[in-house]
This record gives C-alpha cells, structure tokens and sequence, in this order.
C-alpha cells in the first residue's frame, strides 16, 4: 500500500501533466467541498437540531421516501434504458441521431416544464392518466408520481452512459461468442452485458442520484407523499434555515456515504 | 518539449489570473455608466402586474434594469431576512407580513396600495358540474363525490390560508355548520376550535391530505397549472389570477371573499395558527409594498415603489382584477418622497429615531474577491518556480 | 469445405462483389489482399456475423446462408486475439464446449487440459488474459476456437500483431493444428511471406474481388495483372536443399549454387525467397559484408519508372534504380555479380 502509494507520488512527479490536471482540478472539488462543508460547519453549531431531525419520522419518512422512490425510478430506466442503450451502441438507422436527440431532451429543458407536462399526461384525464385510472391507479400525488417525476428527469443519464459502455464493448467478442455456439441472447448475457457493466453501474449511480435531487417536477406531479427535496423547501419556507438545514445535511450524508459506497463497487467491478 | 508547453500554459493562465485584477478595477470605474437594477421579490400573486410595471418603468428609466424574483410572500421575506439577498423592492400580499417578519432590521414602513379577494376558480371545459355551480351551492358541489379541490399550502402561502378561512367563513353565511367539517378537517389534518365566537383553525406542518379530493401545493401558481391542465376541478384563488389567466370563476360573497373592508369584523372571526406558530386574522387582503433597508438602490426601489402606488400603477392593477386602494395607506417610518403619495395611516405609531435603530448602513464585510486573485497568482506563481525549478 | 457463390455485401466503406470460391475439405487456404479489399467483410460473412444482400454460402455442401453463426461449427480468431477480459483462459476456453448439448463439466475439463498442454498453455489456465502476452492470448483463442471441434477455422490477420519471433512460431503451431485436426482453414493476410508459406493455395483479393486463386508459386511468379504483381511483389523463390547449419547459418544448395541464409533448418527440401530489392548488382565481385554473391548475365531488363527489373539466366530477379542502372551501364547479355545479405534471405518448408 505504502510502496503504491509512493509509486504514484513518483509517477505523478514524473508526468508533469497530471500534476497540472490535478491541481487545476482541485478547483472543482474544493468548490463542492466549500460549499458543503460550509454548510456542514454551521450545522455542526446545532447538533442538537441534527439529532432531533434526524430522530424525527417525518423527516426519514421522507428521506426513505426519496432513497427508494429514486431507486425504483433507477430499475425502471434500467430495465428499459439499458436494451435501449444497447440498440443505439449497436445498430445504424436513419433517425437515430433523432432518438439520441429525444433521450437528451429531459436534460435540456427546465424542470418545472417537464413536471407540467407530465400531469398534463398523467392526470386523472390525461392520455396516459385517464385509462391507468380506470384500472384503479392514481399518479398525481402518489408514489407513482414521484417514480414517474424522477425517471423522467434523471433516465438519459443512465441511458448515454450504458450506450458508451456498450459502445465500448468490442462487436468482435460477440462475434466470437456466437462463432462459439452462444446465441445472441446469451452473448449479451455473458459477453456484452458483464462487460458493459461498470458502465451501466455508473449510468445507475448517476441516475439515481439525479432522481434523489428532483425538486421541480415531483413538486408538480406529487407534492404529496412528501420526499426530501419538497420538505426541505418546506421547512426552508415555513420555519426558514435553521428548520430546513439540518434535513439536507442529513440528506446529504446519507446519500454520500451510499454514493461512496457504490463508487467502491463500481471500481471493483472493473 | 513537453515540459515547455506546460510552462507555457502555466504562463498564459498566470497572465490571465493576473488582467483579472485590472479588468475588475476598470469595470469598477465604468460601472457608474452600466444599467442600474432595481432587485424586486414579491408575491406571486403581483407577478402580472409587476411585468407590466416594470415594463412601463424601464420604458421611463432608460438606464434601469428591473429584475423580479417571484415567491410565495413568507418565502420573498425569507430571501431578504434568512438567506441574505438584498432587495430593493418587497412586494406582499399580506401587507402584515412587513412589520411582522421584517421589522425593525429589514423595514421600518409600508404602503398597502391594492387589495384582492379570493374567488373559486375552475376550467371551464374539464371541471364537474361548471353548469350547476353558482355562489350559492358551490360547498354543495364540492362536497360531492370525484370533485376535487385545491388550494395552496396555508404555511407556506397567504393565498393558502386565506383559502381556508373562506371555508370556515362559508359555514357563517350560508348556515351549515358541516362545510368546514366535510371540506377541510375529513381530508385534511387540519383542526379548528372555537373560543367566544371566534374560530381558531390550526394547521400543521404535515397537513397529510386525502390526495383523492384534496390537492395542496406550495403556491398558488403551482394549483393553476394543474387547473389548466384539467387534472383538478376548482380551486381557490386570488380573482386577480384568475383574471390573468382567463379562468372562470365562482364569485363568492363579500361576507366570505376577504375583498371588503366593511366585512372587517365578519372576517375578523376567523383566526388561522400556522405551523411555525404565527396566528392569521382573517381580514381583507391588502397588498403591501417596501423598500427593505439592505436595498443595495434605494433611491431608485422607491422610485418603483412611486410608480406602483401611482396612477399608472393604479391602472395596472384595476386592468389585472386586483383593485387599487385610492390613495395608497403608508405605515411607520415612510420616507419623504412618497408622503404626498399617501394617506399615512392614523393612530399607528411611527417608529420614532429613539425606539427603533435608523436604518444604519450596516458594515459591509470587506469584500475578499482582491485578496483572493492574489492569493491564487501567488500560488500559481510558486507552482511555476517549482516546475521551472526541476 | 466450403463454397461461395455469387457474393455480394455492402457494409459501410467496405464491399464485396461477386465472390465466388471453392475451398477443399482440409486445405490451407489464404486470402491475400491489400488493406481495405474487403477480407475481414468476405470472412465474417462466412461466418454468418453479415447476412450477404447477394449470394449464397455452403459449408460441406449445406446452405447456410440464413443460419446463424452459431449454428454453423466455424472457429473464428481475429487478428486482436478478442479474448474475453473477464474470463480466465481456463474459462475462455469452456466457453464454446459448455454450450454443447452433450457437454459435462468433467469431459470438457479434460479436453481443456489436453488443449492447453497440447498448446503449452497450460500454466496460464488461471490468468486473466490483460496479463497475457500477444503470442500467448493467440494461443488462448486458438485453443478456444479448436476446442468445440470445428470443422473450420477462419483466422482474420491472427499473426499480423505479433512480433517477428512469435509470428515465426505460431505460423508453425496453426500448420500444426491443421495437421493435427483436419480442420479446413480460411486465413485472411496482407502479408505475401506469410501467404507463401502457409498456403495450400491463395486467392488474392482486391476492390471487394477476388482477382486470382492458384498455388503461391502462380501467384508469386504468375500474376494474372500488373496490379496484382505490384502487390504481391515477384518474389525469387528458389528450391533448395540444406547441407548443413553453423550457427544459425545454413548452407543451401540450389540449382546455380550456394546460398548462406539465417535459419534454423538443419537438413531437407527448402524454398529460399529472396525480395528483389535486396540484391545488388555490380560489375566486379569487390569487397562486401554481403555474403552471398552469384554470377550470372542479364537476360531481360525491364523499365518500370523509376526502378528498372533486371532478370538473370540464374533465375535471379533484382529491382534496381535508374542511377545505378545509368553509373553500371547494363545492358542485355553483360555479365554481373549479384550480391545478397545471408539476412536478406527467407527460407521456408
């Protein structure tokens, strides 16, 4: 450990270049470290407002609440983003760059016009709203809604980086696989999709972390069941500050150590 | 070669990092010709006609630039009083909210200038029953099965609570003591109790809707989207927006509306708590306007403030179904050049010198930008010596 | 064996057009073609990774034009060997033998051992192939694709990344496996040596057309076009036999008289091929490092722009430039002396 780590002090020294990068780099991390941990240090003057908060149901109702509603949005841009990262990594057809185009499209635009637009859709008389009603589910102001809110804010995240990882998986491994006897399917099972996966891990965390942060558009869709974000402004808006604090910082450290957690996964996966 | 170029970067981003300091003082001079702005957090009920205003103001002040940050009214005070933005203008739609959450640091007058009244909007072409509705069954049909209401959250939004005290107010004037009980307390987490005539409702920080008839959202501009979209069948709303947006709407009777001043006393029985503790007396809605005392402009935040409450601002607000009070009422400690302006309101006390603290300019934290490019060329440079030393 | 016939596929700036083959049932076979004619195309759409827009192919007389790749008993090695990363050589190997039906994880065990040790791989079976070397990863996927047992093999440029050492040895071992296994071959080079040696018989490729098939010595010494010459480069190539070996010098007697040329051979019939801009000609025998000189005189000599072909009575073909031809004076019938390297000369089985 102590003999990598002076390897890499002498190698970082060698190439002058990373040193630049480094330090250049630092910037960005301590513009995310000053930020945070300001906030962090004037939590720390009230720890007891911590604990009481993070002891408070309401408020880990509604961080549990965002945890897994954003990890069911994950599965679900999943389940459907990956075969549709693997189509795009794979095939040439007219328009696609028109379908690349259209996956990008909830990145671009401002996320209250994206929650409008869905309650236009998944309201009780919207197109999709109307027949699922019928059946007996309701999405505005239910979990369903905030599922739907976040995947559609947060799924190109997952679905560009699958695509690279996909794109990044030589097409001549699978035809050697098939060459083998596998089939297509079973190629991707063992070929492709092992090989692809540190990337769509990475897709994963990027998603499911956008999904945690979605504000705008839950807000629209489902002010109700109350996630973190919304009762964070809440409680900036009713007591100020000193009430909403606190939950963001427990926010925040929850979802950091998670997040630190997969990023270890996600190197050994490679 | 390699170790070249990299000094030449190092170089040129040095040089940069280096004009930083030059190009801040030169724009420091030129500033004086740049555009001035006047930093205005209102109501989100005041968004229309401050668009307008503001329009009309920059048209007559060709070197100011009006910028506008809409908020429900608690959360525009907030900006100014918690997060720390300097404002130059405040406009609330609870003239009271001034001299309960900003003065004495943050404001030491007001002016309510316009006046508004809640009305029980819907969509024409998608909301239930809009044939049978009139202002004198409209609870009944709210009651019914798979209509749905809203109206926005009474903590965080005036609308908000005004709203609910509509419907305690319904119970008075129509004589049915169940609107109340079937509208509000079954699907919501809302209380009421009654004290010698009077009504205290309490509203908790989880108001834990039945999301099935009752919708609640932050703001009222929040509601109207889903109004518009059809997703919701009526809601209560500030007429002005309903004007604004072309909705249709029940106009509810004076006795309940919050729209005139000689129901002040029916109005007056309805008290709301809200979740942070502050009590709400049911009155009518006034809208008021200041200038708050960490104005980074002042001067020209009153000069706003002069256009709204004057005649052209006047026309604005009887345009967008939010009548203007003729002359405006100024409160407290209003400053000279709106006096001839306004009525000042008698028997309020005006904040003498003594009592509250003028507004003194508050020291200013020496700005670090300076030291900061300084310190970054300085590091920079003791990089380059480094790299150049090997 | 397999047939092509009538082929034709377009896929991006590649294309083939009107392919039409025959391969013998456990023949060498070697398309040699410049960079960009199409082989790898014309070799995955043997394999069945492309479905041809024209054509038809057939292995052991079955039209397999539609079935899948995996459904067609093909062994396919590519020139970046294409090993699975994150498999182990052991597992790389199993891969195509746990899909067969009759296949038991004890049968296939065994018929990795004997693979791997009949490659002598078997002290990689646990490595991850990152860790391997080019020669070595060769090997895995060699082993890999022999180890379903497949009636064809078809290797697209699988020496081409190797170093000049490991290339020698492998081009041995894939004889070897031929041999060994009766399996028919499809080998896929731009490089002539490597043709020459290897094949039973070549087709040259070029534009997305197979231009000329025949035995390496008609295409090395009767190409059909001057495209097809040009590209191949008309070798010397001379039979001979080795008399004896010195160091890693051996003596080699041919026709006209005795070549020294590198080599392991120790004994046997061998081909000597010798590039003709390697041999220089001069009018005395003089001093010189080189040290093979033969004596001959000019039969033909042919202006080809800037380099001119001198063909000898010995057989001997050599490119030489304009200059030197103007300072030597050649001309039909003089006599020369032509001197080549002992390094400059390849010799082959």
């Amino acid at each position: 450990m102590n003999l990598l780590l002076r390897w890499s002090v002498e190698k970082l020294k060698r190439e002058k270049i990373f040193l630049l990068s480094l330090f250049l780099g630092l910037f960005l991390v301590a513009f995310v470290v000053i930020t945070l941990g300001n906030m962090f240090y004037q939590q720390a003057e009230d720890v007891d407002g911590l604990i009481a908060v993070a002891l408070d149901p309401v408020v880990l109702k509604a961080i549990g609440v965002s945890l897994s509603m954003a990890l069911v949005s994950t599965l679900i841009a999943f389940l459907f983003g990956v075969p549709l990262a693997y189509f795009l990594a794979r095939k040439e057809l007219w328009g696609k760059s028109i379908i690349e185009g259209i996956v990008d499209v909830p990145l671009m635009i401002p996320h209250i016009v994206a929650g409008i637009a869905l309650y236009g859709v998944f309201m009780r008389y919207g197109l999709i709203g109307a027949p699922l009603r019928r059946l007996g589910f309701v999405i505005t102001d239910a979990y369903p809604g905030i599922v739907i809110a976040m995947l559609f804010m947060s799924f190109p995240y997952l679905v560009n980086s699958a695509r690279e990882g996909f794109k990044g998986v030589d097409p001549r491994l699978e035809n050697v696989a098939r060459s083998l006897g596998a089939s297509h399917w079973r190629t991707f099972r063992e070929i492709t999709f092992p090989l692809a996966f540190p990337s769509l891990l990475n897709g994963a965390i990027l998603s499911w972390g956008r999904a945690i942060s979605e504000f705008s558009a839950v807000l629209v869709l489902a002010y109700y069941p109350i996630s973190a974000p919304i009762l964070i402004y809440e409680k900036f808006t009713s007591f100020g500050l000193r009430a909403s604090r606190p939950v963001s910082v427990l926010l925040i450290s929850v979802c950091l150590v998670i997040f630190v957690v997969l990023r270890v996964l996600h190197r050994r996966s490679k | 070669m390699e170790r070249r170029k990299i000094l030449l970067a190092l170089g040129i981003l040095m040089v940069v990092l280096a004009c930083i300091p030059v190009v801040v003082f030169y724009t420091h001079l030129v500033e004086v010709q740049e555009p001035k702005t006047v930093k205005v957090f209102h109501a989100g009920s005041l968004s229309v006609p401050f668009e307008e205003a503001e329009r009309q103001f920059e048209a007559l002040h060709s070197n100011v630039n009006v910028q506008r940050e809409s908020y429900g009214s608690v959360e525009a005070i907030r900006q100014i009083t918690e997060v720390g933005k300097s404002g130059d203008v405040l406009g609330s739609a609870d003239f009271a909210l001034i001299p309960n959450m900003m003065y004495p640091e943050f404001a030491d007058w007001y002016v309510r200038f316009a006046t508004n009244d809640i009305v029980l909007a819907y969509n024409s072409e998608m909301s239930h029953y809009t044939d049978e509705i009139t202002p004198e069954n409209w609870y009944e049909i709210l009651r019914r099965d798979g209509v749905t209401f809203g109206f926005s959250n009474p903590n965080l939004d005036p609308c908000g609570y005004r709203s609910v005290m509509v419907c305690k107010l319904a119970e008075l004037r129509y004589n049915d003591a169940r609107i109340f009980e079937d509208l509000i307390l079954k699907n919501t987490a809302i209380t009421v109790s009654e004290e010698d005539g009077t009504y205290v409702i309490q509203t908790p920080e989880q108001l834990e809707p039945n999301t099935g008839k009752v919708t609640i959202r932050p703001k009222e501009v929040d509601l109207t989207a889903l109004i518009e979209a059809g997703g919701l069948d009526y809601y209560f709303i500030y007429r002005s927006v309903a004007v604004q947006h072309g909705l249709s709407f029940v106009d509810l009777p004076d006795e309940i509306d919050l729209s005139k001043v000689e129901y002040a006393d029916t109005y007056k029985k309805v008290k709301l708590q809200t979740a942070e503790g502050n009590t709400k007396t049911g009155k009518p809605i006034v809208y008021g306007i200041t200038v708050p005392t960490n104005a980074e402009n002042p001067k020209l935040g009153l000069e706003f403030v002069r256009f709204v409450i004057g005649e052209s601002g006047q026309k604005i607000f009887a345009d967008n179904g939010q009548p203007p009070i003729v002359p405006p009422v100024g409160s407290g400690n209003v400053p000279e050049e709106l006096k001839s302006l306004v009525q000042l309101e008698p028997g309020e006390s005006t904040p003498t010198p003594g009592t509250t603290p003028p507004p003194t300019s508050t020291p200013t934290p020496e700005e670090p930008g300076f030291e900061v490019i300084c310190a970054i060329t300085g590091l920079m440079g003791v990089a380059y010596l480094v790299l150049r030393g090997r | 064996m397999i047939e092509v016939k009538g082929l034709y596929k377009d896929w991006k700036e590649f294309a083939l057009k009107d392919i039409t083959l025959q391969v013998k049932k456990e023949e060498y076979f070697v398309i040699l073609g410049p960079t960009g004619a199409g082989k790898t195309l014309l070799l995955e759409t043997i394999a069945g990774f492309y479905i041809p827009d024209k054509g038809e192919v057939r292995i052991e007389g079955r039209d397999v034009t539609s079935v899948p790749p995996e459904r067609r008993r093909i062994g396919f090695i590519y020139q970046d060997y294409s090993i699975f990363p994150h498999l182990t050589v052991e597992q790389n190997i199993v891969f195509g033998l746990k899909l067969k039906k009759s296949s038991s994880p004890d049968t296939n065990r065994k018929r990795v051992k004997e693979i791997m040790a009949w490659l002598s791989i078997s002290h990689l079976a646990h490595r991850y192939p990152p860790a391997l070397s080019g020669g070595e990863q060769q090997k895995v996927a060699i082993a890999r694709a022999i180890a379903i047992e497949p009636s064809i093999l078809l290797l697209d440029e699988p020496l081409s990344a190797l170093d000049l050492r490991t290339k020698d040895y492998l081009r041995e071992e894939l004889k070897r496996v031929k041999e060994e296994f009766g399996i028919t071959m499809v080998h896929v080079t731009h490089d002539q040596t490597e043709a020459l040696i290897l094949a039973d018989r070549i087709a040259v490729m070029m534009h997305g057309r197979i231009v000329q098939v025949g035995t390496p010595y008609e295409i090395f010494n009767k190409p059909l076009t001057d495209e097809i010459a040009d590209f191949v480069g008309v070798e010397n190539i001379l039979h001979g036999v080795v008399r004896s070996n010195e160091e890693g010098i051996a003596e080699i007697e041919v026709d006209t008289g005795t070549i020294l040329a590198v080599s392991e051979y120790r004994a046997g019939d061998v081909k000597v091929c010798i590039r003709p801009e390697e041999i220089i000609l001069s009018e005395s025998r003089g001093e010189s490092s080189a040290r093979n000189v033969m004596r001959g005189r000019i039969k033909e000599l042919h202006d080809m722009g800037p380099l001119t072909r001198v063909k000898m009575d010995t057989g001997l073909v050599a490119l030489i430039t304009k200059q030197s031809r103007e300072n030597l004076r050649l001309r039909r019938g003089d006599e020369v002396y032509a001197t080549f390297k002992a390094t400059a000369v390849h010799v082959v089985r």
